[in-house]
């Protein structure tokens, strides 16, 4: 993998590359057969027992365990066919030039296998029963290549949003992210292929809310603040966590994660800073380790006299708290681990909007700006 | 043997005592009934080298509904027709006083039926005979005089034979609950027929006809007339055989014991009152009754006594047992043993045991079992049996067997004396040798039926790859042809070669159903 991109440049390997890396596979399978061995692929391990913290670089990265895929191991026929089947439809859509979504790939490969059974029966099957099925031999090529989907030209419901002081070259176009009005460009599914021409900021703000981004833009936050300001709605995807990672790697920003103060907005920061265990694969290019929680953290509400502007916690965010403490960069993190204990203790959530108790311009012109200036961000 | 009750004949003995024969209530009665003819039947028919044919009928009576009309024919050697009136009327009067294996023990089953019959409702045995050898057919109407143990011939017809037909009819009208009891006796006909493949048994009842027709013309070696083993015996038996002597008075002890005994030729039987402390040369007369006791308890104890012989123990053997079971219980499996004979306290015995698997057994969560005893099926007290309890402490895990499972285990003891538990005669105690062949036998079956399942196991598990990979074949196929552009004919040749060669490795003989 790529240990520093150039400065802004596309970062994608070319059609070419991609398309020979995927022929390469079914190539070796073939090969495999005609020297009389049955077909096989080698995938790496994609479960927690193979997820590794590496401390030095704070990441979530794939361990070095592999296993071999037996066309001919009955627990196994189902889903390498349905690998080969997959790595087919995508080697088509790279030839012809086509850009599916993750769910047109689940249609283009359903269809019903009709067979007998053992027992003499006519019987039939789906090649995949949900888009889990698909979605998951879509990882596997990734992992077996080393190429991510976004490589492959494999898109999925883009939803993160970007607006501040950069230009950007996305297909020929030149596109200036400060020239937006009230609105904010999309981050497309292959962020790789974007030039970053221009970037005038001092750090970048993720929001976890849609409607707090819509907020802070409509104030002019970062034209006053000078920054760039992205927020995924939500859980990110991976074009709002690679555009965050880029801006950190290849500009030098710091990034200040701002969420709810809750179990899920907690793990959303965890996802932006170190990746998803389900993802660990790629979180060297899609984590920010040294992205920084801003808020809402439990001390906060005492702090910003939010009493009696919280929510009660339930069982599971209680849950979710606890499996948080688990996690290798929460445990080495002093602070954190004070967090969540009062998280445990109060047993008490708080949104980001509750500091409307302290007027509309609160967050944006008091929390925020003062939080980073006082660097009181956690780590 | 009338002294032994005085003032009381045995017909009268039994006639107070009818539960003694099973006779206790009228469902048990109308079972027992059916058993005492049938096994009679068969007695006259396989031991005497004939291929059974039985006929059993049984109707409710026009008038009285809880009366019952059971009649057994069968082609069997037939009875001499001086002998028919006490063969049917008189208690302790038979073939079976001897050292071989038989179904009935007192041999008097028959007599109790008839007793019980009598008592019930009053009504005469009908019996018709032809024996096999005579130009005559006798009918008789007859009662048991209970009182004098006699029979009382009510009319009495001999005809010249007009049919080649030999053997035996008989007919009895009892107070019987078919109802109640119907299970049982289907349930036994069955089993006959199971534990008889040589025979054809027709039985006719208010809920229809069944007919069992002989998978097999092969007769097992009929039981020869044996010896005493020195084992078996107790002063009783001295007695007997000491009263049955001729002139004992010139007999010596060392000539009775090479004549009358099991395995004793003049040197063991020298050793043996050598090692007692008897006289050789001592006479019979002088023997008084505490010698006798002391002479039993001896020859119970001589460790030198050779192994008594099977030659007076008629197993089925392995293959017909497995004939039988086939038919009747029709499974996919079956696996049949025979151990090698064996003895307990002086008494000869064999046993086999089959293991039936799959086909038309219904699953079930204990492993079922039929149980024999010298050819006679065995349906009440299982609980308490000798079988049943080995087949509880059997781990079936290690055979295979999950259960609940399709898997029917059939015992079969023979013996001139089977250790019954009680009266009932329908279990068979837990006598540590009789014990230990059974475990063998069964164990030795169920580790057959372990191979074919195993076998089965992999069969099956050859066969759902084959089909799984084929399944899949296509897609695979054109999926990698499309990428390397190649026919996808040729690849799925590729594959098909290969699926060849993983499978041949895998290859197991699927023609094995049953094993010999």
């Amino acid at each position: 993998m790529s240990s520093q991109s150039p400065k802004g440049k596309v970062a994608a390997p070319s059609d070419s590359e991609v398309l020979a890396k995927l022929e390469s596979l079914a190539k070796k399978l073939v090969e495999q057969m005609e020297s009389g061995v049955p077909p096989y692929l080698v995938i790496p391990v994609r479960t927690m027992a193979n997820t590794i913290w590496d401390r030095k670089r704070k990441l979530l990265v794939l361990g070095p365990k592999t296993a071999r895929r037996e066309f001919f191991d009955i627990g196994e026929s189902k889903r390498f066919m349905q690998t080969v089947l997959m790595l087919s439809l995508i080697v088509q859509a790279r030839r012809e030039g086509d850009y599916p979504t993750i769910r047109e790939l689940y249609y283009r490969g359903k269809r019903t296998i009709k067979y007998t059974d053992e027992r003499g029966n006519k019987a039939s099957e789906e090649t995949w029963d949900d888009q889990r099925e698909s979605n998951a031999v879509i990882q596997d090529i990734e992992v077996a290549t080393g190429l991510l989907r976004e490589h492959m030209g494999v898109t999925h419901d883009a939803k993160g949003r970007i607006v501040g002081n950069m230009i950007i070259r996305s297909k020929g176009d030149e596109i200036d992210l400060s020239k937006m009005g009230s609105g904010a460009w999309g981050i497309p599914s292959f962020v790789d292929k974007i030039e970053i021409l221009r970037v005038e900021a001092d750090y970048v703000l993720v929001v976890e809310k849609g409607a707090v981004f819509e907020k802070l833009n409509e104030e002019e936050f970062w034209k006053k603040n000078n920054c760039i300001l992205v927020t995924g709605k939500g859980q990110p995807d991976r074009s709002t966590r690679r555009m965050v990672r880029r801006l950190w790697e290849e500009f030098g920003l710091p990034v200040y994660i701002l969420t709810d103060g809750d179990s899920y907005g907690f793990y959303i920061y965890s996802v932006y800073r170190s990746g998803s265990i389900s993802l660990s694969y790629e979180s060297e290019r899609l984590a920010t380790p040294e992205a920084r929680f801003l808020g809402v953290s439990p001390s906060d509400i005492e702090r910003y006299e939010l009493q009696g502007f919280t929510i009660k916690a339930t069982e599971r965010d209680l849950k979710r708290a606890k499996e948080l403490m688990n996690y290798p960069w929460f445990k080495e993190s002093k602070r954190w681990m004070e967090e969540l204990e009062l998280f445990l203790e109060k047993k008490e959530k708080v949104e980001i909007e509750a500091f409307a108790k302290h007027g509309l311009k609160y967050l944006s012109s008091e929390y925020i700006p003062k939080k980073i200036k006082n660097k009181q961000w956690i780590i | 043997m009338s002294e032994k009750f005085r003032g009381l004949s045995p017909a009268e003995f039994f006639h107070r005592n009818r539960e003694i024969a099973g006779f206790s209530n009228p469902a048990r009665a109308l079972y027992q009934a059916v058993r005492e003819l049938v096994e009679n039947s068969l007695d006259a028919t396989e031991t005497h080298g004939i291929l059974p044919f039985i006929d059993v009928e049984i109707r409710l009576h026009e008038e009285r509904p809880e009366w019952v009309v059971l009649r057994v024919a069968d082609n069997g050697i037939g009875i001499p027709l001086s002998e028919v009136p006490n063969v049917f009327g008189r208690v302790f009067y038979g073939s079976k006083y001897v050292v071989r294996q038989t179904r009935g023990v007192f041999g008097l089953g028959v007599k109790m039926a008839v007793l019980y019959a009598q008592m019930t409702t009053a009504r005469p045995i009908y019996v018709k005979s032809s024996p096999i050898n005579s130009r005559y057919v006798g009918e008789y109407l007859l009662y048991i005089d209970i009182s004098r143990n006699i029979p009382h011939v009510q009319k009495m017809r001999i005809k010249k034979k007009t049919k080649n037909w030999h053997g035996t009819i008989v007919k009895l009208t009892l107070e019987g609950s078919w109802v109640q009891a119907k299970k049982r006796i289907e349930d036994y006909i069955r089993r006959t027929a199971l534990i008889s493949p040589y025979a054809t048994i027709r039985y006719r009842s208010p809920d229809g006809e069944l007919i069992f027709k002989r998978v097999s013309r092969e007769l097992p070696q009929p039981p020869e007339i044996g010896k005493y083993h020195p084992r078996g015996v107790d002063v009783e038996v001295l007695k007997e055989l000491i009263r049955a002597t001729n002139n004992a008075s010139e007999v010596t002890l060392l000539e009775f014991l090479v004549k009358h005994f099991e395995g004793v030729g003049e040197k063991k039987a020298t050793e043996f009152l050598q090692w007692s402390g008897f006289s050789p040369d001592t006479k019979l007369t002088e023997l008084k009754l505490a010698d006798l006791e002391v002479l039993a308890s001896k020859m119970k104890t001589f460790p030198g006594w050779r192994r008594p012989r099977p030659l007076t123990l008629s197993p089925l053997g392995a293959d017909l047992l497995k004939k039988g079971v086939k038919s009747i219980l029709k499974p996919e499996f079956v696996a049949a043993v025979t151990r090698p004979p064996s003895s307990y306290s002086g008494h000869a015995f064999i046993v086999e045991a089959a293991i039936a698997y799959g086909g038309e057994i219904p699953p079930q969560d204990t492993v079922m079992l039929l149980r024999f005893a010298n050819k006679m099926p065995l349906l009440y007290d299982e609980g308490v049996d000798v079988s049943r309890k080995i087949i509880d402490s059997i781990d079936w895990s290690i055979y295979k067997v999950k259960l609940p499972a399709p898997v029917a285990v059939v015992t079969h003891v023979c013996s001139t004396k089977i250790p019954f538990k009680g009266v009932g005669k329908e279990a068979i105690a837990d006598v540590p040798e009789v014990e230990h062949e059974l475990e063998i036998a069964i164990r030795d079956v169920a580790r057959r039926l372990r191979a074919y399942l195993s076998r089965m196991e992999k069969l099956y598990e050859v066969k759902r790859k084959e089909v799984t990979i084929r399944k899949y074949m296509g897609e695979v196929s054109s999926a990698l042809a499309y990428i390397v552009n190649r026919d996808p004919e040729e690849i799925n040749a590729l594959i098909e070669e290969l699926l060849k060669k993983e499978l041949a490795k895998k290859e197991v003989r699927p023609d094995v159903v049953s094993e010999s």
